[in-house]
This record gives structure tokens, C-alpha cells and sequence, in this order.
């Protein structure tokens, strides 16, 4: 009897078993539960997902799904948000579903929250018009509180009468999902490196006559420029004097700047990744590595990326990272380049706009710091951007446009912008 | 049908106390239950005694004991002419005490005579263990007496009574949920479940009560974990609430049946080959009239009803499988045991019951060893399985689909993983204290009530009162465990401790299969599955468990007052001597 009654205790053994296992489930229910709990509530989660001031722009209960009432509103917001199918990855419906439908390991699923998102639809909408049916982006956001207010992306599609056959790049999120030809405004960086890099800068004098020759080709600039300081340079948008320091800082400095100043880094908005751009790296002296510093050769710049950039130039060199769904407590500043560069690159902005794009006349009533690009794409268009900021301690807000081959990045990018400036200045946020 | 009450004011109310009760009354009855079976001492009972000539008694503590050189030996003779495993000296229900030699070198007597197998022994016999000469002794009915005194009852620290109340009204919250979620024409029928379910709980109760027994405890984990799997049924199939009550019933009526069946242990061993030969039958039956259901063709179809034999056949193995010492040392009776098992195997994995199959190696496994207390056997068994395995594996497709799928079900999540990630995702979106009973999704995909169970209690009545399940298992193994030390035969310890693992494994791979840990295998969760021949099963199932509770007065299965063959003493006179054992004197009143 004795040996059986040891023998017995084998099927203790088996309860062990079953008291690891489950302790194996719950470490994975802990990791993955909420993965798991969202997976089959499909493209239309429970909840609410309202813009900054209240307003909603989607509802999903038992008696079934609405987006925003307005129709501007609802294209004007449809990367932003997503739609039913889950077309758009980048969507709210599809990056923040378990903040919608509210997962937690005690409670479970409590569908039904309300997610607050930074962005002003307002000023969606009022961007979505200035776009004027072009297909661009266009984000804007506060760079002290690094909050997102504005991010249109077109073509877009209405969530509530699908179309059948959209638009080529209806699906894709052009602002943090497609990288483009930068053209001008990637000058931005090679002059970040220029004054970290050449000491003499402020003192040289650039000379151009409207074309000159690197490596045995010709590179052609927008104008005859004469002797210009880098200021008049930048101004002018000069390709021979960016084409030179291009040149002379060499392909591993540019490389490095890019790098560093988030360009052709992967990123993460809000746990949403954004792809890096490209920077490649040409041949010392060469023609192609001219054009590589003027934003041509093979660079290509995601337009959030470069609102980045911008954010922390016009912040004093660091950048507080982006958000669509507020800061929580977190420290989340990031330095990208010195207060001392930062500085007397905003400068130059700031007189980019005052001597080269009209000043007053562009912006009425605006004290706008920006950068111009028109970027050959390959195919004789040239896709337009601005980007820049207010410098206006009630209004820090910094922006990019990018019209798709509209031609010129003043005459078509310019009105896009000045557009969703008003509108927020207007909005007071 | 009658008017319900109208509690459409206070649905919320009702949903939300409920989610939080529920828990806190299932832990309640669960604690109650662990400690009422585990906290009480067991006293050694002393059946008979052998004297040795200096006059010393050996206790002899069990109704199956081992006499050797050895430790692990019930009574130690350290004669070294006396064999490590000598011989076995056994006591039936009827009082009536045997002896047999289990192939000793020095040779086993009775009185001078060559002792054999089961040699009939009675009081002042003398034993002859290899020259080692010991009087055999009866206990007297007074001393016995004494000691049945001593023993503590059940229910002394913890009332089976007020557990079973608090059961009761985890009942009825349950079902007062069920008022608010179910739909208006499965009402009545769900509340009468539920009702029937109580009455015949507390009918239980009481007929244990009027035969003087008060151990209620595995009756009240199993009326527990049926409750559990009313619920599930409820949520799942309230159109079917009858049958599901009337396989309940019939499960209590064969367990109670079963277990007056166990009392007698020579009838038991007497049909032993019958139970064999019916589970056979049964086998070879299904092998070739087996209806093709879920890739298993384990169904046999009457009329509109369906059963699944190889559930009745678990209930069959056990009994096969256990034994009874004098068997446990012949090697010829573990070797037909090991072909009978593998048949038993072959005709599951032949049907395609690929689950049910494994359960079944598990329990032979616990059975083999039991029985033999060697690794070495257990190590052999496995191999040999681990080729059938890869056999069965290669013939049969559908099996190694499910063994493909193993741990990668969210990759395929529409097709092989589909059962896996929507329990999965059922189970974690119902958080701890679930959605409410009748709220959840997950009972609308196929055999989400039996192969999901898990996930499905998970999803409606939250983590808690589904790990609560598992533990309720666990502690039915807890308690047969600790049982094993004041068994009386082998055969109840064997076959409680096989009934319990086949339980738990049936239970692991169930849970765990849905929940991708492991491979999915569609095995029922003791209790809560919803399956008419599995609940029959797992009640019955229950007796062997019940049998092996000694405490005094707890189990109807075991017989209140065995009879002595002699009950000359006037119980007045007796006073307890001096050698009397460990009792000693103080407690002579």
C-alpha cells in the first residue's frame, strides 16, 4: 500500500503541468491580450473618435458606424482616420483601435471610448479645399507641443459611400507613409551642414551665372544670380552655390545630416512607423553628388520627416515629437541640431520669405519663416513644396505642403500654405 | 408559460453584480471545498496486528498491505532470510483476511501449509514468513470501535451544507443573469435547468445525508463545474436545455450507481473481464458503425440521438486497469493489461479520436505506473506510442493538419487557425470578470461549447471563474492524492488516481489546445462540455474518486461498519492494553 501511495503522487505531476501551463497563458494574455481582443472587430471598432474641439469624426455602435457629418470634412479626414474597410494602415481605425475599443487585462473589451485626436478638422478641411483637387499632403502642427493639427492627404475617399474604383494613391497616407523628390527644400539640410562644417560660410561670396560645370557636366540653377552672401543664396534658391557646398562637404557629410536630422531615419509617430527617406551617396566631385545637396539625384523625403526637421528649427533645435493623441508625461523633446544652427537657419527663413516670396504680400498679416522646393520628378513636372513656421509665440506653428506636380513651389505650394495658416491663426488653437 | 418578473430597470444592476459576485461566490465554494477535503487529519486505522514471538505487534494499517525487508514495505520483517517484497496480506469488504506469497525465495505459511495465492487467514493463524513466525491478530470490534471514534468526520470543520448554500446561490445569481441577457422564448427553459440543476443538487444532499454519510465535497466541485457547463449550454444551445438536464441526471443516477457498485470489492474484481471485454465491444462497435463528425468518426447514432461510446469506455478502462495488490506483482497481469490498452488505443486512433486516444495513453501511462512503480515501463510505453504517434500522423491528414497548425494558428487565421485565435481572442476580450453570461460571440462558432469551453467561460464569465474550473479539477487530484494514504485497497487508489488524470488531461489538452499551447485535439473539459456521454462519463468518472475517501462517515462508497467475524466483546469491558498501538491511553474514553 505504501508503494502505491508514493506511486499516487505522480498524478500531481500532471496538476503541476496544468498550473504551468496556464501560468504560460497568462504571461502571453498579459503581452498579446489586446492584440488578440481587437483582431476580429473588423475595420469598424466600437467607440468614438473626436477631433480636437469635439468635433466627431467617427462613431461605431450597436446601431452601427457614421463618420463626420460634413462631406469636406469626412475626405478631408479620411487618412487621418481610416475607413471601414481598413484600406488606410496608417488610419486611427486600424494604429489606435485597442485605445478605442478600450482593451485592459482585468476588463477586458469595453468598446465605447472616446478617442480624442489633436488634429483641428477645421483646418482639414480648409487645406483639403486650398489643395483645390491637386494630390499632395499638407500637415501642420505646434511645435512647442509637438501636436498635430492639420494632415490632409489626397486623393482622398469618402468612408461613408466608398468608391468603387478610386483614385491612384487614394489608399496611401502622403504624409507619413510615401517618401518624394525634395528637390529645394532638402537645401535646408546641406545648409545645416554647411554652417557646422565650413567656418567661413557667413563670409564667402557665392558666385553664379546661372549655370557652371562639376565634374564634367553642367549644372543648371534657376537664374543669374551674381555674387550672393549664403543668405541671398538660400533666398534665391541658388543651385551653383548648394551644388559647390555639396561638393566640398562631400557625400558622407551630407549622408550623416540627413541621417541625423531624421530625414532617412525610420520614425514612429505615436507607435505608427514612417518610413526613412533616401539619401544615396555619389561619387566624390561628381555631378550627381551637386545635385544630391539641391535635393535631386536619388533623394527622396517623406513630407513628415521634413515638418520634423522644421519643428525643431523653428523650437530652438530640438523637436518635440509629434503627436495625434496628446503628450502623456513623458519628456519626449529630441535635439536634432544646436540652438546656435537652428537659429541662423530660421533667420534665413525668415528672410527666404521677406526678399524672395513676398512677404506681406504672400502671407497677409503672418510672420512666416519657410523654404521653397519645386522638384524635378523625371518626367518634366515638378512637384511644389513649401515648408516653414510662424515665428509667433501664440501661434508656434510649423507646416509642409507638397502639391504633386503642380510646377513651382512659391505659386502653388505658397497659397496651400498661407491657406491652412490663416485658418489656424484664425482658430486661435 | 408564466409571467417573470419584469427587470428591465434594473438589467445594468443585475449584469454588473452579477460579474462580480459570480467570481467571488465560485472562489467561496471552491475554498470551502479545498479545505474541508485537506485540512483533516487522517488517523492511522489499525485493521489487525501480526505478533512476532517477542511478543511485539506490527499494526497492520491498511486492507492491502505488503509484508518485506524493505522500507517501502506497509510491515517491516529486517530477517534477512525474509524477501525485500514478501508477501501480500489482504482484507476484503467482507472482513475476510488473505495472504499471498508474491514469489518470495524463502516461501510463504499459513499454519505450516505452503500459503500460495490468496490463502485464507483467520485470527491466532500463525504466518511463517521465510522462518520469520508471526501470530495474525485480529483487531476487536471494541478497539475498532474505538478507533472509528477517533477518526474525524468530514464536515466537522466545514459544513458541506452551507458550501452546497453558497453553491446554490451562485446558482441563482447566474441564473437571475440570464433573466437579462437571454432571449424571451429560451427563458423559461433556462431558469428551469437551472432549477432542476439545484434540486437535484440539494436531492443529492439529502440522500446522502438519510445513509448517515457527510462528504459532499467532489459532489459539490462536480455540481460546480456543472453549473459551469449549464451556463455554457445555456448560452450556446438554450434550445436544448432538456437534454442537457437529462444526461445530468442520468450522469448523478450511474454515479450513485457506480459507486454502490464499488462497495463490494470481490464483486468488482469478479467482473473485471466483463468491464474488459464490454469496452472492447463497444470499440470495435463504433470502429465499424462510427458516424464521420468533425473528422472523428467516434459517434454512434440512435435515432435522433447521438453517444460517443469511447467516453463510457474511459469508465470501463479504469476499471479494467486498476487492481488489486496480490495482481499488482504478477508481470503477466500488467503485460495484458498493456496489450488490452494498446487495442483500446489502436481502435481510437483507427476512428480518428485522436484526442481521445492520447487521453487514454495518458491515463496508462499514471495506470502502468501505478502498477509497476518503474520509470522503465513508462519510458518503453512512451516510445512505443511516440511511433504509433508518427503512424497515425502519416495515415491520417487531418491530424497532422492540426499538428501543423500547432503554435503558428495566428498565421492562418481564416482557415487552420480559425477555431484557435477566435477562442483566443474571445477569451482575452472577456477580461477577468468576463462579459456576462449569454454575452458573448464566441458560442455562435462550431464546438465553441465543448472543444472552446475554456475561452467561451472566459469570454462570458471572465478569467477567473474559468481558471476557477481548472482548479476545481485540480483539487479533485489533490484530494484523491492524499486519499492514497489511508486507502484500503489498491484498486480504489489506482483507479481514483487514473479517474482524476484522466480528468486533468482531458482537461489540459482541452484548454490548452485552444488556446494554441497545444496541438487542438477536440477533447471535452470534465463537466463543462457540452456532450451528453461525456457528462455520463465524467460522473462516473467521479465514483472512483469518491471511493477513495476514507474519512469516516464521508463516502457512501465505501461501507460504514464492517463487520468483524467475530464480535465476542463486550465493548463495557474493554479497556485498551497497554501495546495496544499508538492510541495509548489517553484517549480511552
Amino acid at each position: 500500500m505504501k508503494k502505491v501511495k508514493r506511486r499516487a503522487n505522480a498524478a500531481l505531476l500532471l496538476a503541476l503541468l496544468l498550473v504551468a501551463g496556464l501560468a504560460f497563458y497568462l504571461v502571453r494574455l498579459a503581452e498579446d491580450g489586446g492584440a488578440w481582443a481587437g483582431y476580429f472587430s473588423g475595420g469598424t471598432p466600437g467607440g468614438t473618435i473626436v477631433d480636437r474641439n469635439g468635433v466627431t469624426l467617427y462613431a461605431s455602435d450597436e446601431n452601427g458606424v457614421s463618420y463626420a457629418a460634413d462631406y469636406t470634412t469626412r475626405l478631408a479626414c479620411y487618412h487621418l482616420i481610416g475607413d471601414s474597410a481598413g484600406n488606410i494602415r496608417t488610419g486611427a481605425l486600424r494604429q489606435f483601435r485597442d485605445k478605442l475599443t478600450g482593451y485592459n487585462i482585468v476588463s477586458g473589451v469595453s468598446s465605447g471610448k472616446t478617442l480624442r485626436l489633436t488634429v483641428d478638422s477645421g483646418l482639414n478641411a480648409a487645406a483639403y479645399n486650398a489643395l483645390a483637387g491637386r494630390d499632395g499632403a499638407v500637415m501642420l502642427m505646434n511645435y512647442v507641443t509637438g501636436e498635430i493639427l492639420c494632415l490632409v492627404s489626397t486623393p482622398a475617399d469618402d468612408p461613408m459611400n466608398p468608391s468603387a474604383a478610386p483614385a491612384d494613391g487614394t489608399y496611401i497616407n502622403k504624409c507619413l507613409s510615401a517618401s518624394f523628390v525634395p528637390g529645394s527644400v532638402f537645401k535646408l539640410v546641406t545648409l545645416a551642414a554647411a554652417i557646422e562644417n565650413i567656418p567661413d560660410l557667413f563670409e564667402r561670396s557665392f558666385w553664379c551665372e546661372g549655370q557652371s560645370v562639376i565634374g564634367g557636366a553642367e549644372l543648371n540653377c534657376t537664374g543669374s544670380h551674381g555674387s550672393q552672401t549664403i543668405e541671398q543664396a538660400l533666398a534665391n534658391s541658388c543651385n551653383c552655390a548648394f551644388g559647390a557646398l555639396a561638393v566640398e562637404l562631400g557625400a558622407d557629410t551630407l549622408a550623416e545630416y540627413a541621417q541625423k536630422l531624421g530625414l532617412t531615419q525610420e520614425l514612429s509617430l505615436d507607435g505608427i512607423t514612417v518610413p526613412a527617406g533616401q539619401f544615396d551617396r555619389a561619387e566624390p566631385g561628381s555631378i550627381g553628388l551637386a545635385w544630391s545637396g539641391i535635393g535631386q539625384y536619388n533623394d527622396m523625403v517623406v513630407p513628415y520627416s521634413l515638418l520634423r526637421y522644421v519643428a525643431a528649427i523653428a523650437n530652438g533645435g530640438s523637436v518635440m515629437e509629434p503627436t495625434l493623441l496628446g503628450h502623456g508625461s513623458l519628456d519626449r523633446a529630441a535635439e536634432l541640431l544646436s540652438a546656435d544652427t537652428a537659429a541662423r537657419i530660421a533667420e534665413m527663413m525668415n528672410h527666404n520669405v521677406q526678399a524672395a516670396y513676398g512677404g506681406e504680400w504672400t502671407f497677409p498679416g503672418l510672420n512666416v519663416s519657410a523654404k521653397t522646393g519645386t522638384a524635378e520628378v523625371g518626367d518634366g513636372t515638378s512637384h511644389a513644396w513649401m515648408t516653414g513656421f510662424l515665428d509667433d509665440p501664440n501661434h508656434p506653428y510649423a507646416f509642409v505642403v507638397l502639391v504633386e506636380h503642380a510646377g513651382g513651389g512659391l505659386t502653388n505650394a505658397g497659397p496651400v500654405a498661407n491657406a491652412v495658416l490663416q485658418a489656424a491663426v484664425a482658430a486661435g488653437a | 408559460m408564466p409571467e417573470l418578473p419584469d427587470l428591465s430597470g434594473y438589467t445594468d444592476y443585475i449584469v454588473t453584480g452579477a460579474k462580480y459576485l459570480l467570481p467571488l461566490l465560485a472562489l467561496w465554494v471552491l475554498a470551502r471545498c479545498l479545505r474541508s477535503m485537506l485540512r483533516e487529519r487522517y488517523e492511522p486505522e489499525t485493521w489487525a496486528y501480526l505478533v512476532d514471538l517477542n511478543g511485539e505487534r506490527h499494526p497492520v494499517w491498511h486492507w492491502e498491505c505488503i509484508v518485506g525487508r524493505s522500507g517501502s514495505c506497509d510491515v517491516v520483517l529486517s530477517a534477512p532470510s525474509v524477501s525485500r517484497v514478501h508477501a501480500s496480506l489482504q482484507r476484503d469488504g467482507g472482513g475476510y483476511w488473505t495472504v499471498s506469497d508474491l514469489r518470495s525465495k524463502g516461501g510463504t505459511f499459513v499454519n505450516g501449509g505452503e500459503a500460495g495465492l490468496l490463502c485464507p487467514v483467520r485470527d491466532g493463524d500463525v504466518l511463517d514468513f521465510a522462518g520469520e513466525e508471526l501470530v495474525f491478530q485480529e483487531v476487536t470490534r471494541a478497539e475498532r470501535e474505538w478507533l472509528e471514534r477517533r477518526r474525524t468526520a468530514p464536515g466537522r470543520f466545514v459544513g458541506p451544507g452551507v458550501t452546497l448554500l453558497i453553491l446554490t446561490l451562485f446558482q441563482a445569481f447566474l441564473t437571475l443573469e440570464f433573466t437579462v441577457t437571454a432571449q424571451e422564448q429560451y427563458l423559461f427553459q433556462i431558469c428551469l435547468a437551472f432549477l432542476a440543476l439545484i434540486v437535484l443538487e440539494w436531492f443529492c444532499y439529502l440522500v446522502m445525508r438519510s445513509v448517515r454519510r457527510t462528504g459532499f465535497e467532489p459532489e459539490t466541485i462536480a455540481f460546480f463545474l456543472s453549473t459551469l457547463g449549464t451556463a455554457v449550454a445555456a448560452s450556446s444551445t438554450p434550445d436544448d436545455m432538456f437534454r442537457q438536464v437529462l444526461f445530468l441526471v442520468l450522469g448523478v443516477a450511474l454515479f450513485f450507481f457506480l459507486g454502490w457498485w464499488l462497495r463490494d470489492l470481490r464483486r468488482v474484481k469478479a467482473v473485471r473481464w466483463l468491464a474488459a471485454l464490454g469496452a472492447m465491444g463497444f470499440l470495435a462497435v463504433t470502429v465499424v458503425l462510427g458516424e464521420v463528425r468533425g473528422g472523428s468518426g467516434s459517434w454512434l447514432r440512435f435515432g435522433s440521438f447521438t453517444i460517443q461510446p469511447s467516453e463510457l469506455v474511459k469508465v470501463l478502462y479504469i476499471y479494467t486497469g486498476a487492481a488489486t495488490l496480490d495482481r499488482l506483482f504478477a508481470r503477466r497481469n500488467l503485460f495484458v493489461f498493456i496489450v488490452f490498452s494498446a487495442i483500446c488505443v489502436c481502435a481510437l486512433a483507427l476512428m480518428g479520436d485522436f484526442g481521445t486516444a492520447l487521453v487514454f495513453f495518458a491515463t496508462f501511462l499514471v495506470i502502468a505506473f501505478m502498477r509497476s512503480g518503474s520509470f522503465a515501463t513508462v519510458f518503453l510505453a512512451v516510445g512505443g506510442a511516440a511511433m504509433a504517434g508518427f503512424l497515425v500522423l502519416s495515415v491520417k491528414p487531418y491530424v497532422a493538419q492540426r499538428f501543423m497548425t500547432w503554435g503558428h494558428a495566428w498565421e492562418d487565421v481564416w482557415d487552420s487557425g480559425y477555431q484557435q485565435t477566435h477562442a483566443m481572442s474571445a477569451a482575452a476580450q472577456g477580461g477577468l470578470f468576463g462579459r456576462g453570461a449569454g454575452e458573448g460571440g464566441l458560442v455562435n462558432i462550431t464546438a465553441a461549447d465543448t472543444d472552446m469551453v475554456f475561452a467561451v467561460l472566459s469570454e462570458e464569465l471572465g478569467l477567473i471563474i474559468a481558471a476557477l474550473a481548472m482548479f476545481a479539477v485540480i483539487a479533485l487530484a489533490l484530494f484523491t492524492v492524499r486519499n492514497a494514504a489511508r486507502g484500503r485497497s489498491t484498486f480504489y487508489v489506482i483507479a481514483g488516481c487514473a479517474a482524476v488524470s484522466m480528468m486533468m488531461v482531458q482537461m489540459g489538452l482541452n484548454i490548452f489546445g485552444s488556446l494554441d499551447i497545444l496541438p487542438f485535439t477536440g477533447v471535452t473539459f470534465p463537466f463543462v462540455s457540452k456532450g451528453g456521454t461525456s457528462m455520463i462519463a465524467c460522473w462516473m468518472l467521479l465514483a472512483y474518486i469518491k471511493a477513495t475517501d476514507t474519512r469516516r462517515d464521508a463516502s457512501f462508497v465505501v461501507s460504514r461498519d464492517p463487520k468483524t467475524p467475530e464480535d465476542a466483546y463486550d465493548e463495557a469491558d474493554y479497556e485498551p492494553g497497554e501495546d495496544a498501538g499508538e492510541p495509548g491511553k489517553e484517549g480511552g474514553a
